[in-house]
This record gives structure tokens, sequence and C-alpha cells, in this order.
């Protein structure tokens, strides 16, 4: 093969650096790399750069990063409390989202029963009215039979009270 | 911005919207987003969200900046939703945003503080501690020493080598679509290659690779 650094073709070194080439073409190259020093230099330099950029991470992605973007785009449009709502859930895969949004649900019959506790308790009110009614009743006609009871035993008796 | 890449001449555009959007599948989550699926945006943003912070924070080298110039980016894309016209693949025009963006904010940044932050030797990596001669400590700051190295090296460079070296190493981009995103030829390109890597072998070969 013609020599890369003559016909200036460098970016061959770059991607045979890279492992960017083809067998064919790399074992073409290190054929030429063989015989031809300034190419071997350059290729062996170019695998150091790549193998020190390599080494370079980048730091992770803040977790809030969606939150904020998401936040910034709300404040230039209107949205809905569903779609704010639902958005989180929807970027997330089936098997995640699903008992998410079962917990979620959960925590928000929760927080309705620790908010408006008042109300069941209204709703039970009138089904204590209706038993004490009952049970007034009862005793009612309890007594009534019991006083019954003792006037027709007097009257028996001969009790001057029955008279 | 213009949600229509520029095309730089020289660069071909024989590929018309709908080819585009046939190839670029991102380029189809574009156009539903267009049309008012936010679901898509959602897909995109997850897609490209990482590549575009690491491709910003390796320009500006700062996390902070980074994910503010990223959060631009994405807040641009979605503002000019109803304008795009897939004339070019997404991430071409993803990240001609973000090169857009983090140079103009390179720039502000030269201009009001020189290259004070560069020379800065008070960056985030580890503290020295001389006294400690556990191996594992010692091949850390061995690290760290030459990660400095390479990130002094690559900001040293100029912005358009920089951008184009991160492009080509990191993202993995052909020529043609580093043209685009630059808005120059493809010829411009290898250009900047050959002069960024030049420079990097002659301040990086001579390290060791741990």
């Amino acid at each position: 093969m013609s020599c890369p650094i003559e016909n200036r073709n460098s970016e061959m070194l770059v991607a045979y650096a890279a492992s960017q080439l083809d067998p064919e073409a790399a074992g073409a190259l290190e054929r030429h790399l063989a015989d031809c020093a300034a190419c071997l230099s350059i290729a062996a330099d170019q695998t150091a750069v790549w193998k020190a950029l390599d080494a370079w991470e980048a730091p992770p992605v803040s977790p809030d990063f969606n939150r904020r973007l998401y936040r910034r785009i709300d404040q230039g449009m209107p949205i809905s409390w569903w779609q704010r709502l639902t958005r989180p859930f929807l970027l997330m895969p089936l098997r995640q989202a699903l008992p998410l949004t079962a917990t979620a649900g959960l925590l928000l019959m929760a927080g309705l029963l620790l908010q408006h506790p008042v109300s069941f308790t209204r709703a039970a009110a009138p089904l204590n009215r209706v038993v004490r009614a009952e049970q007034v009743e009862s005793t009612l006609d309890d007594l009534d039979l019991l006083r019954q009871f003792g006037a027709a035993a007097s009257t028996e008796s001969g009790h001057p009270d029955a008279m | 911005m213009n949600a229509q890449p520029y095309i730089p001449p020289g660069v071909s555009t024989d590929m018309g919207v709908a080819a585009v959007a046939a190839l670029d599948y991102d380029a189809e989550l574009m156009l539903r987003v267009k049309d008012g699926d936010g679901t898509s945006f959602g897909v995109l943003l997850e897609k490209h969200r990482a590549s575009v912070i690491h491709f910003t924070y390796r320009l500006v080298q700062e996390q902070a900046i980074a994910e503010e110039l990223a959060q631009e980016v994405f807040l641009r894309v979605y503002r000019s939703r109803s304008s795009y016209e897939p004339t070019a693949k997404f991430k071409t025009w993803l990240f001609r945003i973000a090169t857009h963006l983090a140079l103009n904010w390179l720039r502000d940044e030269k201009h009001e503080r020189g290259q004070e932050r560069l020379d800065d030797t008070s960056t985030d990596l580890p503290v020295r501690q001389v006294s400690d001669r556990r191996p594992s400590v010692e091949q850390e700051l061995v690290y760290a020493v030459k990660l400095d190295e390479v990130r002094r090296a690559v900001a040293a460079l100029p912005e358009k080598q920089r951008a184009a070296v991160l492009m080509h190493k990191y993202e993995e981009m052909e020529y043609t679509q580093i043209a685009r995103v630059l808005g120059c030829s493809e010829s411009a390109v290898k250009s900047l290659l050959f002069r960024a890597y030049e420079t990097l072998r002659a301040r990086l070969a001579h390290m060791e690779t741990t």
C-alpha cells in the first residue's frame, strides 16, 4: 500500500489507532508499518493519545436533570395536573412503572384518608343514631313489660296499691 | 436557533426530508414531538441526555455549567419542535445546538475571566497525600495527574479543534456529520482533526496508559 503520510492520509493512522479500520485495511497498514518508521511512530503515538483520552470519563448526570428540565419547559407553557402527575412514569420501562404507579395510587388513597377522616366519621354517624334509637325503644318496651308484670303481680297478691 | 440544520457548502444535500426521517428513527420521534407527542420527547431525552452532557462537560470542563448548557439544548429542541424539519440526522442537529451554546459560553467566559480557569490548579482532583504510601492511593494519584494532563491538553486546543476531537473520539461521529455540526466542509474537518491530533500527540504520547 502507499504511505499514508506521503499521501496526506493521516486519518488512516488515526482510524487504525482507534481500531476503526476493517481487518483487511488494518492488515495492509500493519505490513506498511513494518517498513515505515515514520508511520509506525505516528501510529504508536496516536494509540497512546487514544488510550489517554479513553481514561477521561465524564461525571454521572445529576438525578434531578429531567425534573429541572421539565420545570423549565412547564414555565413556558400550560400543562394539566394529570400530565404533570403521569409524565415521570411515561419515561420508565413497564416493569418499573407498574409497581411505582401502584405505590403512588396507594399513597394517594392513604393521603386522602388522612386528609378527610371527618367525612368518614360523619358518614358513620346516622347508623349510630339508628342503633341508639332501636336500643331506646327496646329499653322502653322492656320497662313497659316490667311495669305490666308488676301490676299483674300486685293484683294477684291483693296489694292495696293495685286497687 | 433555527430548527433546520445549517448545511455547509460542499456538503451533500440530496437527502430529502422523508428520506432522513425514514433512515433516522430519532428524526421520526422528533416529528411525533412536533405533532404533540410529549412521550417521544421523553424518549429522545433519555437517549441523548448523557452524550450531550458529557460532550458539553468535556468542552467547558465544569459539570454544573455542562448540565445547564444541556438543559438549554433540550429546551431549545422542545421549543423549536413546531418548526422542525428533518433535513439531517437528529443527532447532528442536537450537537449543532450543543456546540453552538458551549462555544458561545466559552467565548463569554474567556472574555470575562481570560484563561484563569484553565490555569487554575485547584481542579476537582483528589488532594495529594505525600505521606500516604499505600499503592492504591498512589495509583489514584498517578491517574489523577494523568487525567489532569489530558484535560489540560484538550482544553488548550482551539475551540473548533476541541469540539471536532470530542465528537470524533467520544461520539464516534463521521467527518460528514462533524462538518454539518461545525458548519464547515469535510476537508476542513479533516484538517481540524489532523492539527488537533498532532498537538495531542506532542503533549500526550509520552503518557503510559494505566
